[in-house]
């Protein structure tokens, strides 16, 4: 029997159009606020004892993570890393993150991997695995396949800076570029990797350069400015769907809190923190929405309110959920052969 | 008497029929276009399907593989090739990681179909970077399939199996075999099934357990026996991961002696497994200890031509050893 592609639907146009309307400004808008109130409600849940392992705060860096994944077609690929909660708000029902995070049952992974894995493959979300950068080799293969394919999807990876000097990184970024895949790669530069500052790891301040050395185009710019993200990373996106090949575009941002949350982060100067918040994506947009009368005070608090009321709901829907049996471990190893269950 | 090919013309075999039949199969590797493989086991293919079927990659093994797991992903079925064992190394991250657990922590969601080519094997003056036999790190991650051929008709099933297969499979082919070894091999389409072990002759004294270059001398060395009047059970592994137990116990149960042979370095390798599985769940029908014959405990395979001989369980060593375990 001959075996062919599944024909894909292939939308005639895709729109490209970089502007977006006043109604998809504060869409967007609500969007990183459901990233920075759902983010620092799990910190508490974390300190509460309610969830095992530890949590990965994106908080700060809602931009990077949340406005590359908004409005990307389903087909289109993400491979997130630990602190990408913002692109599984964009993009994967908030009772899945929820559930994922608290390991249970109903966790699209049942509970096998370590919170702050979000992945859901409904939404095209590849789970991570934990060795940083491995989730742009991946995103890699799958640009390749769209290539092959002559489809017009992307594949979208997100790395911290501290990823950009390891080894597989750099062969995925140099393949894409041979090969002008339509692969767009987010540096997420927080000036730390754990405690490793950015210095240590590149000799140079934009990582952006990275691309040179590869042949690839490549863009430094504010990782907090929303309007900016949008910007860059939609004619990125565009670029990429019309066989323009692939964007790094480093992101200057950062994280607010610890590496995880056991993580006092006490090798930073309270002043570096302190200048940073200063420059936070969130207050920043809103006060442009506000200033620009896009949204007015009477709706933040409306769109406030709907969110807590929706994280809610997913932290009971999430606490709601009994832990698997324990030989649901047995499970999942292979399609088609199932292991031993030892006799202990 | 059917047709005869090589070893290697059969991979070549398999990899063509399933490329025509299925076109999300795809093949990326060093040298594996324009130049067709450096042992030509790709020869011809880049013509006939084009250079983004058959695609030569730079030296970045990580990214063959891992280019190869974002495919599956969404849905191509790739094989990327790794053009020595010994250059896996960089890989590993991709498959230990990747493809051995992408199905478990996604707790069911996606899978990898993904076959890798490794190109294995000593007895080819190869030195210590193209010569080594290295199967035992990946039989220690579930997740995994590894299967590893002895013969054409099997080279080309169980690579016709292995690209079907809805998980990640190592498809293990050694170097020395592919084209001393000849054999039939149906024209046509067929499966070795990954998994099932095969009894290649039957006997009553010795049960010898091998795969690959080990299994040709195991039968060489069985035949041979033969005319000794000891009398050995061999069997071919095929699949090492996972083990088919009951093909082994049950031909240890009827032997009472079991000669397992290895040509990686003996320390946990894949036959330490085979013993502590015999020893575990037979133990009461062992006539004699279980005997390993394996490569040396140096990392394989120093250069010069008598360290190579040193190194190798031959045919010799292995009738000796048979000697041994028969007058136990
Ligand atoms: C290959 C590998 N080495 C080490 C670690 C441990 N580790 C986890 S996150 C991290 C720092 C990552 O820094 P960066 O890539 O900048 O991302 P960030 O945490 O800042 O988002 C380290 C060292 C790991 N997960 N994988």
């Amino acid at each position: 029997m001959k075996v062919a592609y599944e024909k894909p639907k292939v939308e005639k146009t895709i729109k490209s159009d970089l502007e977006l309307t006043n109604e998809e400004k504060k869409e967007l808008y609500a969007l990183v606020l459901k990233s920075r109130m759902f983010d620092e409600r799990f910190r508490k849940l974390f300190r509460a004892g309610r969830f095992a392992g530890t949590y990965f705060s994106g908080v700060g860096q809602e931009a990077t993570a949340v406005v590359p994944c908004y409005k990307l077609l389903p087909q289109d690929f993400v491979g997130p890393s630990h602190r990408e909660l913002g692109c599984s708000i964009a993009r994967m029902p908030l009772r899945q993150i929820a559930a994922q995070i608290y390991a249970r049952s109903h966790s699209p992974d049942k509970g096998k991997s370590h919170p702050c894995s979000y992945g859901y493959k409904p939404s095209n979300i590849i789970t991570p695995a934990f060795t940083i950068g491995a989730q742009a080799v991946l995103a890699t293969g799958v640009a390749l396949a769209f290539k092959i394919r002559k489809e017009p999807y992307v594949a979208l990876s997100f790395v911290g800076e501290g990823a950009t000097a390891h080894g597989p990184w750099y062969e995925a970024v140099n393949f894409s570029a041979v090969h002008k895949l339509p692969n767009v790669f987010v540096v997420q530069n927080n000036l730390w990797g754990e405690s490793v500052h950015a210095r240590l790891v590149a000799a140079f301040e934009d990582f952006s350069h990275r691309a040179e050395g590869v042949g690839m185009f490549g863009v430094s710019i504010d990782g907090n400015d929303v309007l900016k993200v949008w910007e860059t990373v939609a004619s990125a996106i565009a670029r990429a769907r019309h066989g323009e090949g692939p964007t790094l575009i480093e992101m200057k941002t950062y994280r607010w809190y610890g590496h995880s949350e056991i993580d006092p982060a006490d090798y930073r100067q309270p002043e570096e923190v302190e200048f940073w918040k200063k420059k936070d994506p969130i207050a920043r947009y809103e006060k442009y929405l506000l200033d620009n009368r896009l949204l007015s005070p009477e709706e933040k608090k409306r769109i406030e309110a709907k969110l807590e009321a929706e994280i809610e709901e997913a932290v009971e829907y999430a606490e709601g959920g009994e832990y698997a049996p324990a030989e649901w471990a047995l499970e999942d190893v292979y399609a088609d052969f199932k292991v031993e269950a030892p006799d202990r | 008497m059917g047709r005869v090919i090589t070893y290697i013309d059969a991979i070549t075999e398999a990899l063509d029929q399933e490329m025509a039949r299925d076109e999300r199969v795809f093949l990326i590797g060093e040298d594996i276009g324009l130049y067709g493989g450096v042992f030509k086991a790709t020869k011809g293919l880049q013509k006939k399907y084009g250079e983004y079927r058959v695609i030569d990659s730079p030296i970045s093994e990580n990214l063959i593989v891992g280019a190869g797991i974002g495919s599956a992903l969404v849905g191509m079925r790739p094989v990327p090739e790794i053009q020595f064992a010994d250059f896996v190394s960089p890989a590993m991250d991709q498959i230990v990681q990747q493809a051995a657990k992408i199905r478990y922590r996604t707790g069911g969601a996606w899978s990898v179909p993904l076959v890798v080519r490794i190109c294995c094997g000593g007895d080819v003056g190869g030195g210590l970077y193209h010569s080594q036999m290295n199967e035992a790190w990946f039989v220690h991650c579930p997740g995994l399939k590894v299967v590893m051929p002895s013969n054409p008709h099997d080279a080309k099933g169980l690579l016709l199996a292995a690209i079907r297969d809805p998980d990640p499979v190592l498809y293990f082919e050694h170097k020395r075999l592919y084209r001393s070894v000849k054999g039939e091999v149906p024209e046509g389409d067929y499966t070795v099934p990954i998994g099932p072990a095969e009894v290649k002759k039957t006997g009553k004294d010795i049960t010898i357990v091998a795969y690959a270059l080990m299994l040709v001398w195991g039968m060489e060395a069985a035949e041979k026996l033969e005319k000794e009047g000891i009398s050995c059970e061999v069997i071919d592994l095929k699949t090492l991961l996972p083990i088919d137990k009951k093909t082994i116990l049950e031909s240890v149960k009827k032997t009472g002696k079991a000669l397992l042979l290895q040509e990686a370095p003996k320390t946990a390798g894949v036959m330490a497994e085979i013993s502590a599985i015999i020893t575990e769940e037979v133990f009461d029908y062992l006539d004699a200890p279980v005997m390993r014959l394996a490569g040396l405990d140096v990392p394989p395979i120093p250069f010069a031509p008598p360290y190579e001989k040193f190194y190798l369980p031959t045919v010799d060593r292995i009738m000796k050893k048979a000697r041994q375990l028969k007058a136990y």
